[in-house]
């Protein structure tokens, strides 16, 4: 649904994003992770249709977006990062505009319009200004924008920003349910939130694409991690949980805590434990780690930088 | 064509759901029913005794009070048409909902039309406020129809030219503010400059002792620039056609004012897009 190849993009001479390249399949939820600045709404931007790539393709639904602007502009729902609305209109009318504007019939733009706002939840806010709506509302009223004339193609940009833990949630659960009939491309920097909605991640630093897979084989892992709390002389201990059968490295992590990682498909478990108890130092804390993405995002970081932490 | 209608149709509203559309009209209608009342009055009292005030007879009714009083209408969307055109565009730059406009399914020159039909769209109570004007007027005085139909026609046309120059300013500015005072800026220097150039000479004064061939070429450039400077104001070329008197020469140049600065905002949104 979405095709980018060798996407590169300028700022003067300041690379936003250099030689991106990925696909999005048809009724998938990718997810789009890095830290700010990391290119993503720069790539979101490109794909819009807002502004321009320096170089590469980039395609929508079979439609060039450099060549073919307006058949882009027709697939594509969009909330940018800032959420911007005419904020002295009111939210029926703005969505009417955005009806209007995305080709909906006449006859069927008060279909639409109740339409959005029961999926955003907007319900008993349709005449109100949209000036005077709280921020969650504001961010409702601009996926309702969106998801207008219903688009096969979403792109949010950090569609959760700012808002309460209560309204992230709902705003999740309704990402979650239109992804059920949209292809959605969604930005994030908050590495749960890409946990619970997405199926695959493309993860972005600094321009570059440093990992992209699906959630399962990034967060899966064939390699143990446990974290052990020893009492006892460090190098003493480090030394003794390196001999032991099957561990790949022991990393101190603080003050009597280590990480100990295995080889691959190795249970380290109970090798670990009795080489402690055999040198007669004092064992407070042995635990299995799951791997969370936030490994896989850092990672993804430091092999990109050439080196592991 | 339906994208422009909706585009317009949004600004135009927005232009009354904003205290911008009553306040433009308000003015309006303030400075211009004070001008015309005063005006008329001061034509009152000259026919009461013509020679007092220079003149030998009663002067015509059409080309002292008439025609100037029009004209005056139209100058006075220089000082207040700031008002519309300063939010097009530097107002969907400043709050970012310029990405949703370019976002949208829009091509440039609907995004262009939509805005300019729309602050045009704001000349209609500016003629009924005229038309309020000149019903009481034609009650006192009978007036030939085609005079009142020309000066009209005539502010239409200024309006026209002064808001395609302010929908360009506010496509190059970044925010409303800014917008706003170039393009007043801009209206007025080119109206100080025009009535400046009413008083050039005719020929340069150029020293005697200067050969022929500079003094030949040194008064080529001089006759263009004046040339230049006496017909490039805006009202420079109204004068004439509120008095019915219609020079198509006039219309073109209103006509070609206006294409001109449309271009203009046309080239600098597309350009914005590629670099943006």
């Amino acid at each position: 649904m979405i095709e980018v190849a060798g996407l590169t993009k300028y700022y003067g001479t300041v690379p936003a994003i250099e030689d991106l390249t990925f696909t999005v399949n048809s009724g998938e939820i990718m997810g789009f992770l890095g830290p700010n600045g990391a290119g993503k709404t720069t790539t979101m931007r490109i794909l819009t249709g807002f502004s321009p790539a320096s170089w590469g393709t980039a395609k929508v639904a079979g439609f060039d977006v450099k060549e073919n602007p307006l058949e882009v502009k027709r697939r594509v729902g969009y909330l940018p990062e800032s959420v911007p609305l005419y904020t002295e209109m009111l939210v029926t009318s703005f969505l009417r505009y955005a009806a209007e504007v995305k080709g909906v019939d006449a006859a069927k733009r008060s279909v639409e319009v109740g339409r959005v706002v029961e999926r955003c939840g907007l319900t008993g806010m349709e005449k109100r200004v949209i000036g005077n709506l709280s921020k969650g509302y504001r961010q409702r009223v601009g996926l309702a924008q969106a998801l207008i004339g219903n688009p096969e193609v979403l792109i949010l940009d950090e569609p959760t920003v700012g808002l309460d833990p209560a309204q992230i949630i709902e705003i999740r659960a309704v990402i979650k349910e239109l992804a059920r009939e949209h292809t959605v491309l969604l930005s994030t920097h908050i590495l749960p939130e890409v946990a619970m909605l997405c199926e695959r991640v493309i993860i972005l630093h600094q321009g570059h694409i440093v990992a992209q897979d699906s959630m399962r084989n990034l967060a899966g892992s064939d390699t143990m991690s446990l974290t052990v709390e020893v009492h006892g002389a460090k190098d003493a201990i480090i030394w003794k949980l390196q001999t032991v059968e099957g561990v790949r490295r022991v990393v101190p992590e603080g003050p009597e805590v280590y990480l100990v990682e295995s080889k691959p498909k190795m249970d380290i478990r109970e090798g670990v434990a009795k080489a402690i108890a055999a040198e007669g130092f004092g064992l407070r804390r042995l635990e299995e780690r799951t791997r969370t993405l936030e490994d896989v995002f850092i990672e993804a970081l430091s092999t990109e930088q050439g080196g592991m932490v | 064509m339906r994208n422009t209608w909706a585009v317009c149709k949004r600004e135009f509203i927005g232009y009354f759901i904003t205290p911008i559309g009553y306040v433009f009209t308000g003015m309006f209608a303030l400075v211009s029913g004070l001008a015309f009342a005063s005006s008329f009055l001061f034509f009152a009292v000259v026919t009461q005794g013509p020679t007092k005030y220079g003149y030998t007879g009663i002067p015509k009714f059409e080309e002292t009070l008439l025609s100037p009083f029009l004209v005056f209408c139209g100058m006075l969307i220089m000082f207040i048409g700031p008002l519309l055109t300063m939010r097009l565009l530097a107002e969907e730059r400043n709050r970012g909902t310029m990405e949703l406009l370019l976002t949208y399914p829009l091509r440039t020159s609907e995004i262009l039309f939509g805005k300019y039909l729309a602050a045009l769209g704001l000349l209609l109570p500016v003629i009924a406020v005229i038309s309020v004007h000149l019903s009481i007027m034609a009650y006192f005085v009978p007036v030939e129809p085609v005079i009142l139909i020309f000066g009209l026609f005539a502010v239409v046309l200024m309006g026209m030219a002064f808001i395609s120059m302010g929908l360009f300013v506010s496509a190059i500015a970044r925010n409303q503010i800014t917008a706003g005072t170039m393009t007043f800026g801009i209206w007025f220097v080119s109206y100080v400059l025009g009535s400046l150039g009413k008083d050039l000479p005719q020929k340069i004064p150029a020293p005697e002792t200067w050969s022929a061939p500079v003094k030949a070429t040194l008064g080529f450039v001089y006759s263009i620039f004046r040339q230049f400077i006496q017909e490039l104001p805006i009202d420079a070329h109204a004068a004439e056609m509120a008095k019915g008197v219609v020079d198509p020469r006039d219309v073109v140049y209103y006509v070609l004012f206006t294409a001109f600065f449309l271009f203009l905002t046309f080239q600098a949104l597309e350009t914005r897009k590629w670099r943006a």
